[in-house]
């Protein structure tokens, strides 16, 4: 695909695709971090490191993120509906 | 701001002085610095001091520690010893002996009572991922269950129901003062 297009398009399109590349991570980083957050940190803050217990439940929240984003985005990638 | 200065800078001459630094000081201020990133020293150090097997190993040195300097002091007032029996260099020897009798045992006891609360508070924290009391009262009952599981089952509930409220009491006074 990418040896069909004159040198200038492609590189247009490298550029756009890896802009919204760029935009989907740091939006999925911080959703990320503003989920787990909420989840795991107890608001009345009593120190300023991360307890063991915080720790480990940050631990889950994002292995769990991921893993249902990977999922989640295989499904939409393969299958044009997702099965309702 | 600016104004300021420039029309005290005409009524006196010593006025700006002041406040020129006064404007430095507040250009100065705000200067947010910027998140400092853990550098991989500051990793490995967290990853090590929140190992289990560490944390329980720490704990008991220093119950041992502290188990010594009591057992320490605490045998040397145990018996008042007799001038009259033993000589000088003697009541010496014999109390420094009960005082190392004494604070040997203690040691270990302590010791041991400082592995097993460290270390189930530490596996029950990480199990139930969350930073609760329930962690030290369960932590609490495990160790005075563990003490005093000689005497049989009733003086094992008794020793983990005090256990527990001791150490609960501890973690609350701990978390008033900071």
């Amino acid at each position: 695909m990418a040896a069909n297009n004159p040198a200038g398009v492609d590189k247009e399109q490298a550029f756009g695709m890896a802009a919204t590349e760029m935009e989907y991570r740091v939006e999925l980083f911080n959703r990320l971090a503003q989920t787990c957050f909420n989840k795991c940190v107890d608001k009345r803050y009593k120190e300023a490191e991360l307890n063991m217990g915080e720790n480990s439940c940050i631990d889950r929240c994002v292995s769990k993120y991921w893993q249902v984003n990977g999922m989640i985005g295989q499904m939409l990638s393969a299958g044009g509906r997702p099965p309702m | 701001m600016a104004s300021k200065t420039n029309s005290e800078n005409g009524s006196k001459t010593e006025v700006p002085n002041p406040s020129s630094s006064e404007a430095k000081q507040q250009q100065q201020q705000p200067q947010i610095q910027g998140i400092r990133m853990p550098t991989i020293e500051e990793f490995r150090a967290q990853e090590f001091w929140n190992n289990c097997g560490v944390r329980s190993v720490a704990s008991g040195i220093t119950g041992g520690g502290f188990g010594f300097f009591m057992g320490m002091l605490l045998g040397a007032l145990d018996n008042p010893v007799m001038q009259e029996t033993m000589t000088g260099r003697q009541q010496l020897v014999h109390n420094a002996k009960q005082m190392a009798r004494r604070s040997w045992g203690s040691a270990k006891a302590f010791a041991v009572m400082g592995l097993i609360y460290s270390g189930v508070e530490c596996v029950v924290e990480k199990g139930r991922a969350k930073h609760d009391t329930t962690n030290t009262v369960i932590a609490g009952c495990v160790t005075g269950g563990a003490m005093s599981a000689r005497g049989g089952p009733k003086a094992a509930c008794a020793g983990c129901a005090g256990f527990a409220a001791f150490s609960v009491l501890i973690d609350k006074y701990f978390d008033r003062h900071n």
